[in-house]
């Protein structure tokens, strides 16, 4: 076993990537980065060549025809990562436009291997590729054989021990291209537009000898850079509940009652209800009572004016910083994103309560291309934080159908473990509010419906109304005592 | 900016030390001339020869529109990089007039890649050209 090589793998300095790579990057691999104009693959190779290179092992950065340097270095010395010290040093731009130009592929090969030769690079990216391929293309030229050109540059960057980067656009991955076949990496960049709203992913095509993470992956390029937004990782195994079950209080002792208790912890809670129900005031009561017992919390709230919403104990908390606020109005929301922002939240705070407040506003926030996912995202989202040890709850808008009992507009009920539902009902000409716990896996729960009220000091819950019946039907009526005790 | 001016003064001072003490037309000419091929010599690798060419001709442009008195000599040569055909106009003018245009056509090379590529990029880049003159140490840049 120990006669096997070992693949040295690289951070790529780009956060989330090394997650989707499966570990990072695989020492001197033959890698493509592709994708249409504007996806961000200079980028990519920039943010990725200032986080490896070194005054000993440094990056050679050939250009071609496509971007003029003079531009790229315009451009990306807006990022964080680029660093003018950096240049001539551990990074060296070596610009290939006249040798392409002529369109003569061993040319272009012997101008890279002696550079390569000269500086013993680490890292060697050539962008764009691409317009190397057309250049040897409008030549009629019969020595200009591309997957010969591609082999052999493969097979000389990996022999001298560089780690290498081709950049390319390309605009679909069915192409039979030789560059796919000889790469051992293949990172294609998009970006999906649906009406107004983008949003750029990232797929590991292929990445020789490492289990990647499949599928697309969203990412973002801010000043800092690209971040890449990895699932979170799901733990196969969920510890096994410990017995007893410890209970988290709600803030409203009858409630605790209700719950038989508290809400167990690392519970999901979905609060369900009207507009006006008090769905937000149970969820800031919830969080006081954690920051009451020196517990820390998490709120995210998907509103247009989040502040303006926030009653004074929330914004109390947030001021001292028991609870964190994310508050992420960032356009074209992703699932992972939002799991991203709220893990980090979590782990900085060590919190044990999260909130999204709510369900409803947060559908709203994600991009359009993620809403017909809605269902699996919240999935993901719900896994995600009880697999962190979080108790969560959260709100939902739901209109008040008296014809039905539901809980959620999503169909999402059965992902939560525990529910409690509020409703408006009418008696004598007032409006009341009336609450029920439905749902508290593996515990006793109370049956009850009862009434509550809103006051200066938050919920408070009163009595059943045994004395009327068809209260889920919105308009109860006197139950007639008489015909019963005949 | 406090930059620019400390960067043209380097410049100047780096001409002024290239020509040196006997400042007759022909060092004049040569200096000149020889920091513009260093600073050709830094850049091409990096932005290519057209890069080098473009930001020559936009600079000579910039000197020749902001300084009237400069148009009529050095108009004929912003055709393409030929600092053959420079040094030709430059050696029949007098040593303060080559000395100001020297002055002005590299502060104006310097400020325009400046404005493209940033001060401090730029600094890195061109580090080169001009610290052998300044450390006084004549000899490593004279060879060819």
């Amino acid at each position: 076993m120990s006669t096997k090589v070992t693949i040295n793998r690289l951070a790529t300095g780009v956060p989330g990537l090394d997650e989707v790579l499966g570990g990072g990057l695989p020492e001197f691999s033959f890698n493509l980065i592709a994708g249409p104009p504007g996806c961000g693959k200079t980028t990519l190779a920039h943010q990725m060549m200032f986080a490896l290179a070194t005054p000993e092992r440094p990056a050679l950065f050939f250009t071609v025809l496509g971007e003029p340097p003079l531009k790229m270095l315009r451009y990306q010395q807006q990022f964080d990562f680029f660093d003018s010290e950096a240049i001539n040093q551990s990074i060296r731009y070596i610009n290939l436009a006249d040798d392409t130009l002529a369109g003569n592929l061993d040319e272009v090969l012997r101008r890279i291997v002696s550079e390569v030769e000269a500086h013993s690079p680490s890292l060697v990216f050539v962008d764009s590729f691409r317009s190397v391929v057309l250049a040897s293309q409008t030549q009629d030229n019969p020595n200009n054989n591309l997957p010969q050109f591609v082999q052999q540059l493969g097979m000389l960057m990996t022999t001298w021990q560089a780690t290498t980067f081709l950049i390319g656009e390309y605009f679909t991955e069915t192409d039979t291209n030789p560059i796919f076949t000889v790469a051992d990496g293949l990172i294609w960049l998009r970006q999906s537009v649906e009406r107004n709203s983008m949003v750029r992913k990232m797929e590991i095509m292929k990445m020789r000898g490492q289990p990647t993470l499949p599928g697309l992956h969203t990412f973002r390029i801010a000043t800092s850079g690209i971040k890449v937004f990895a699932p979170a990782p799901l733990n196969p195994v969920e510890a096994p509940q410990k017995s007893p079950i410890k209970r988290l209080k709600m803030g409203v002792p009858q409630l605790d009652e209700m719950l038989g208790g508290g809400l167990p912890q690392g519970y999901s809670l979905l609060v369900a209800g009207p507009s006006g129900s008090g769905k937000s005031i149970l969820a800031s009561t919830f969080l006081a009572e954690g920051a009451r017992n020196g517990e820390t919390g998490v709120i995210a709230v998907f509103e247009q004016r989040p502040n303006h919403s926030q009653n004074t104990t929330l914004a109390g908390l947030i001021q001292s910083g028991q609870v964190s606020l994310v508050d992420s109005r960032a356009p074209d929301l992703s699932i992972d994103e939002i799991v991203q922002l709220l893990l980090s939240e979590i782990s900085r705070l060590k919190a044990t309560r999260v909130v999204i407040d709510s369900l409803s506003g947060f559908e709203l926030a994600l991009a359009p291309t993620f809403r017909e996912d809605f269902r699996e995202s919240l999935s993901r989202m719900v896994s995600a934080l009880t697999g962190a040890g979080v108790s969560v709850l959260m709100t939902s808008e739901l209109e008040d159908r008296y014809t039905d009992l539901r809980f959620s507009p999503y169909g999402t009920a059965f992902l939560t473990d525990a529910i409690i539902v509020q409703r408006y009902i009418e008696v004598q000409s007032r409006l009341l509010r009336i609450m029920a716990v439905v749902k508290v896996r593996a515990s006793a729960h109370s049956d009850e419906l009862r009434l509550y009220r809103i006051d200066n000091n938050g919920l408070q819950i009163g009595e059943m109304l045994p004395d009327q019946e068809g209260l889920l039907g919105g308009r109860p009526t006197r139950r007639r005592v008489g015909k019963e005790e005949a | 900016m406090s930059t620019l001016s400390e960067e043209s003064r380097q410049i100047v001072a780096s001409l002024a030390h290239r020509v040196g003490p006997n400042a007759d037309i022909a060092r004049i000419a040569q200096a000149i001339v020889s920091i513009l091929q260093d600073m050709g010599a830094a850049l091409t690798p990096i932005i290519g020869q057209q890069g080098v060419v473009a930001l020559y001709r936009r600079s000579l442009h910039i000197c020749v529109s902001t300084h009237p008195r400069l148009a009529g000599t050095y108009d004929s040569v912003q055709a393409s990089l030929d600092l053959i055909a420079l040094k030709f106009i430059l050696v029949e003018q007098n040593e303060t007039d080559a000395l100001f245009f020297g002055d002005v056509l590299l502060t104006t090379f310097y400020e325009l890649l400046t404005t493209l590529i940033g001060p401090s990029l730029t600094a890195r880049l061109l580090r080169g050209v001009w610290e052998p003159s300044l450390s006084d140490t004549l000899s490593q840049e004279t060879s060819p």
